[in-house]
This record gives C-alpha cells, sequence and structure tokens, in this order.
C-alpha cells in the first residue's frame, strides 16, 4: 500500500483534530496528586450520644499520629436544617467531644464553622439542633460561613470547568480542617459524607441557598473540586443514628453505633460506603477521588480499632442509586 | 396597619451598634469580625438607618452606588464579577429615596428586568418537564435566581418583585415589568409548600413534601402583600402566624414581624418578644441586627420596602 502525501497531510489532520477533542477528556482534571502513601481509619462502637463520647473519641484520636499543637483547628460539621425526629445533622454532643479532644491535644483554637445549604437564618439551626448552647456553654466559636470574609480562590481540579469560588476566609486560614459528617444517603449524590460534607464551606451569601451552581455543575464533579482545593485534615463522621432512604432530610434515622475516625476523606468515605452496604467504587466522587485525593482500596489502609463488616441490611437508597449496593 | 409600641430604648441600643459597625468605606461587613463590606446588609442597614440622625446614610447609599455593576447590576461583595446577584433588588430598593440614584436604579431594574431563571429557556423547560421530574415544580412559571444561569428560587424572585414594583412608571422598556412581575408571583404559588409557606424553593422533592421556613415565607409575603385573598397566601399567613412565636433566631423573627405587619396581623407580642431577646446587639450576623432595627421600626421599614400593608 502507497501512501500518498495527500493521504498523509488528511490523515495528520485527522488525527490533530482527533487530539484536540479528546485531549481534554483523557488529561487528568486534577493538578497534583495529594494521596498519601499509606491511610489509616478508626471505626469506633458507640451506641449512643452521651458524654461518654469525650473518651471515646480521646481513645480514638491517639491512634493517629496527629500534631496539631499551636494551630487553629476548625471543625465543620454536617449542619443543614432542623426537622423533629429525623437524624439530618452532626450531633452536637460528637462535635463539643471533638473541640475538647483537641484542645487537649494542644491546638492553638479550636472553632466550628458551618454553612448550612438549606436553611437561611444558620441561627435558627443552631438553636433548634442544640449547638447554640453548647457552643456558648464551652466557649467555642462560631463562623457563619454563609456569611464570613470572601476569598476568591482558584480551584485545583477542573470537573466542573469552574476556575474559581468564592470561598470562606475561615475554612482558607484553618491550619487544620476537620471535616464531621453525619453518614447519610443522599437522594442526589448517593452519599453525603466527609467529601460531600464540604459543600457547606461554599457561601450561600454568594452562590444561594441551596448551593445550586454546586448542583448545575454537577454534584460529583462539585465535590472533587471542593475536595481538591479545600483539603480535608482529618474525618469524624457521626454515625452513632445515620439516615437511609430519602436523604439528605428526609431520609429514614438507621443507627449504625459507630463513630468513623480517618486521616484520609477518600478513606473515610470508602469505610463508611462499606459500613453502609455499599460499594465505594461505584460511589462516583470517591472512586475519582481516589485517583488523586485518597485512598479507597483496602490494601491502601490500615484499618485500627473495629473491622469493617458491611451491614446484614444495607442502607435504603432512592431507586436511582441502587446500583451502589455490592450484591 | 397593627399599631404597637416600639421599645424605644431596645431600637436606639441597636441602631447605635449598626451605626457603630459601620465601615470606612461607607458599607457594612456580614458579620462584626470582618472587615470586607457586603451589598446584603449594607441595604439593609441602609434602610434601618433611613432618615434617622444616625450612622452616616449618605456613605451608605455613596457605597452602594460606588458598587454599581456597570451592566446595572451589583455585586455581592465588591470585586465580585461583575455579571451581578440577587443583591441587585435590595440595592434599588435600598437607594429608593435618593434622587442621584435615579439613573443608577433605572439601570438596575433594567438588569433584573432581563434577568430570569434558567427554566425560562425553553430548553431547560423541556429537560424538567421530560428528563428531571424529581422536585416538582412547574418551569413555566420562572421568577429569578440568586444568580444568572441558574434557576429560580424564592428569595430572589421575592425580592425582586419587591424591588420592581416601585417602579413609578412603566414607560419604553419598563412596560414589559407588570407581566414579569406576574410570572414571578404565578412562580411562587407553584414553589408553595404543601403544607402552607415557603422554602428555599423546593415544595416537594421525590414525593416527600418538605417543610416551610419562616424567613422564607416571610419574605414572599411581603412580596404577595397585595393577594392577601389570595388561599395560597391565607395559607402561609396562618403557618407564619403559627410559628413565629416559637422563634428564637432574631433573622426569623423579624422576618416574620414586618410580613404579618404588611398582613394586618397582631404582632405586639412578636415585637416584645424582638425586644426581649438577650444580647440583640451584640449579634454577630449584621444583617440580623438591620434587620431587627426595622422590624422595631417596621411602619417605615415596610414604607421603604414599598408595601402599603
Amino acid at each position: 500500500m502507497s501512501v500518498t502525501r495527500r493521504d498523509f497531510l488528511i490523515g495528520s489532520a485527522a488525527l490533530a483534530a482527533g487530539t484536540v477533542v479528546t485531549a481534554p477528556f483523557l488529561l487528568p482534571k486534577y493538578h497534583s496528586d495529594q494521596r498519601p502513601k499509606r491511610s489509616r481509619v478508626a471505626v469506633l462502637h458507640a451506641q449512643q450520644y452521651s458524654q461518654e463520647l469525650d473518651q471515646l473519641l480521646a481513645a480514638g484520636l491517639r491512634l493517629f499520629p496527629i500534631n496539631v499543637t499551636g494551630k487553629t483547628v476548625v471543625l465543620k460539621p454536617n449542619l443543614v436544617d432542623y426537622i423533629p425526629g429525623n437524624a439530618i445533622n452532626t450531633h452536637p454532643l460528637l462535635v463539643l467531644a471533638a473541640a475538647e479532644s483537641f484542645r487537649r491535644l494542644g491546638a492553638k483554637s479550636v472553632l466550628v464553622a458551618e454553612g448550612p445549604g438549606h436553611q437561611r437564618d444558620t441561627q435558627l439551626v443552631l438553636a433548634q439542633s442544640g449547638y447554640e448552647q453548647s457552643l456558648r456553654e464551652e466557649k467555642i466559636r462560631f463562623v457563619d460561613l454563609n456569611r464570613d470574609e470572601l476569598i476568591r480562590t482558584p480551584l485545583h481540579a477542573s470537573y466542573t470547568g469552574m476556575k474559581d469560588l468564592w470561598l470562606p476566609r475561615t475554612v482558607l486560614e484553618a491550619d487544620f480542617l476537620v471535616s464531621m459528617p453525619k453518614i447519610k444517603a443522599h437522594h442526589w449524590s448517593g452519599v453525603t459524607l466527609s467529601m460531600k460534607n464540604m459543600f457547606g464551606v461554599v457561601p450561600g451569601a454568594r452562590y444561594g441557598w441551596p448551593k445550586n451552581i454546586l448542583h448545575w455543575k454537577g454534584i460529583q464533579e462539585s465535590i472533587l473540586d471542593v475536595c481538591a482545593t479545600v483539603p480535608i485534615c482529618f474525618v469524624i463522621a457521626d454515625g452513632i443514628v445515620a439516615m437511609e432512604g430519602n436523604g439528605p432530610l428526609n431520609g429514614t434515622p438507621r443507627p449504625l453505633g459507630r463513630v468513623v475516625l480517618a486521616d484520609d476523606p477518600v478513606a473515610a468515605d470508602a469505610t463508611c460506603a462499606r459500613l453502609m452496604g455499599f460499594d465505594p467504587s461505584r460511589i462516583v466522587h470517591v472512586r475519582e477521588g481516589a485517583r488523586f485525593l485518597g485512598n479507597a482500596a483496602p490494601g491502601f489502609i490500615d484499618q485500627v480499632a473495629e473491622a469493617v463488616a458491611p451491614p446484614a441490611i444495607p442502607f435504603r437508597v432512592v431507586p436511582e442509586f441502587l446500583n451502589l449496593y455490592t450484591h | 396597619m397593627p399599631t404597637v409600641t416600639t421599645d424605644a430604648i431596645a431600637l436606639s441600643n441597636v441602631l447605635a451598634e449598626l451605626a457603630q459597625r459601620q465601615l470606612p468605606c461607607g458599607g457594612w461587613a456580614a458579620l462584626a469580625s470582618s472587615s470586607q463590606p457586603a451589598i446584603e446588609p449594607t441595604c439593609y442597614a441602609a434602610l434601618a438607618l433611613g432618615s434617622l440622625p444616625v450612622g452616616d446614610i449618605e456613605r451608605a447609599q455613596d457605597f452602594l452606588l460606588r458598587t454599581q455593576n456597570p451592566n446595572g447590576s451589583w455585586p455581592v461583595v465588591p470585586g465580585d464579577d461583575q455579571e451581578g446577584g440577587w443583591v441587585t433588588s435590595l440595592a434599588v430598593i435600598a437607594l429608593r429615596d435618593l434622587v442621584p440614584s435615579i439613573s443608577a436604579r433605572l439601570q438596575g431594574f433594567h438588569w433584573l428586568l432581563n434577568c430570569s431563571g434558567k427554566e425560562s429557556n425553553w430548553l431547560w423547560r423541556w429537560k424538567f418537564r421530560t428528563a428531571d421530574r424529581h422536585v416538582r415544580f412547574d418551569p413555566d412559571k420562572y421568577g429569578w435566581p440568586w444568580f444568572p444561569d441558574t434557576v429560580s428560587w424564592v428569595v430572589p424572585t421575592a425580592f425582586a418583585i419587591l424591588a420592581l414594583n416601585q417602579i413609578p412608571c412603566s414607560c419604553g422598556d419598563l412596560e414589559r415589568i407588570p407581566v414579569r412581575v406576574d410570572c414571578g408571583i404565578q412562580m411562587l404559588f407553584d414553589r408553595v409548600c404543601p403544607g402552607g409557606g415557603w422554602n428555599a424553593g423546593n415544595g416537594v422533592v421525590y414525593g416527600r413534601p418538605l417543610a416551610p421556613h419562616a424567613d422564607d415565607t416571610a419574605i414572599a409575603l411581603l412580596a404577595l402583600s397585595d393577594r392577601g385573598q389570595d388561599p395560597i397566601v391565607q395559607r402561609a399567613v396562618q403557618y407564619l402566624e403559627r410559628v413565629a412565636p416559637t422563634l428564637t433566631a432574631p433573622w426569623s423573627l423579624a422576618w416574620a414581624i414586618l410580613a404579618l405587619a404588611a398582613h394586618r396581623r397582631p404582632i405586639a407580642p412578636l415585637h416584645d418578644s424582638l425586644s426581649a431577646l438577650p444580647d440583640l446587639s451584640s449579634t454577630e450576623d449584621t444583617g440580623t441586627l438591620a434587620l431587627a432595627c426595622l422590624a422595631l421600626d417596621y411602619s417605615r421599614a415596610l414604607s421603604a420596602f414599598g408595601v402599603t400593608g
């Protein structure tokens, strides 16, 4: 077969055009590989919310070589709205226990920060969910991330196509950011765990209630962009009473009796997913996050405290996420 | 309009605190601990101070005029993208008594008139009708988004209606205003929660009715103050009357007072509750502080919002 100069030029042009079209899909969408060589996760047993969570967390944190001495620690719970009887929010007793533990570990300051995604009256959610009084009594400062000072921040990944987001100063200047999600099934993203919990740092005053731009740009993609840009240093996930079904607001409380600690958000979420009876590799943001944010594969996770066992009955989900089940 | 005795001491205390928080640039920050001026708290503060001999209202108005985007909109904070956002409605309301602001307000009205929720586009309407049915709403009824290129929500729609209702004439391009406002009102009616009242704008999701919020309901009711005979409005007022006495947070309580006063409901006990809230003056959120001032002086506030009650 002979190749003419004309054939060669046409072929080259086609190859160049193909490269231009496909390159954006083949190139990595993250700027840097932030994965640790190994990650550590501790699953702790806790049947109820009580003052004993102080001791439980203190003991749990000793399983990790973390150093917060002299650092500003920001605890970011999941605080969305208040509906009596629904397990929507990270329980305040767990947040207080975390604050106390980090203070004992030598943190310069510990504050709690959140920007509720559904309710504009942050003070009302704080009061109704039991945070306001607890934080006041323990002299813990709360920052409303929906109304905090804004800093235009370039994104460190490009899954959404957005170049930057306005993000709150308190979170950007934190030395040690702790994501404290409520373990829940979620009707848009399958699950809401430590990574999805970071939607709360996106300010409502700029982007609205709910944080609509993140839905328009793709929830899974937005989770990845936000987590790449605002690194989570540690995870304390509230699974004592979790939520299944139509979360994040109207699901059913599901007693799980677990608190999950981790030094890697991807490892934390993969473990939580397994505890819910899901295959983490079927959760888009966990699977993609495992390429650059952290470790999801059990071989890269040092499991301490309790073993991870899937529940006899997996968490219920809305029909669109039935594919998350391991079986 | 119901009458209550204004707690002059409570009002003067919060007004004094509000005046003290004014930044050298003339604006106010969202939080007391911040020095970054923001449009939303500045608008509430400017409305609260109004013609009172407290603070520097001229500097506040000058700040608002300085920060307007070239396209007529306002940014959430100075230095933000110049495409504008939902605070545009608040800015044109806050500048209502200022003669030099007429041109700026007109530009703001035009921006509002040309801004709509993404569902106003036929393609997105088709998508919401066919492929995306988990949130129950009628995409033919659209209002205003928090910022361009997203869908309509209750609060920005209500503020836009309040703003556009303040236009003294409907000449030229502004002739479209009544139709646009009516479409926004229909959108509010469509997004109502099944039990009465509004939340951000999701009445039913995955077949489950969602609960209303007091503040969102109150803001919608302010925009619908001339629709008091409508059963949807009446049920929302009933919801707000039921929930308002239980509110302990000044933001929601202040909005509830304004809305119930606009709908001629008794507000004296709520007014007393707001005055008696401990540490009202030390509220970290400056927008809340300004709203408390507005609610404690509600008749002047309603007039500023263009609501006759």
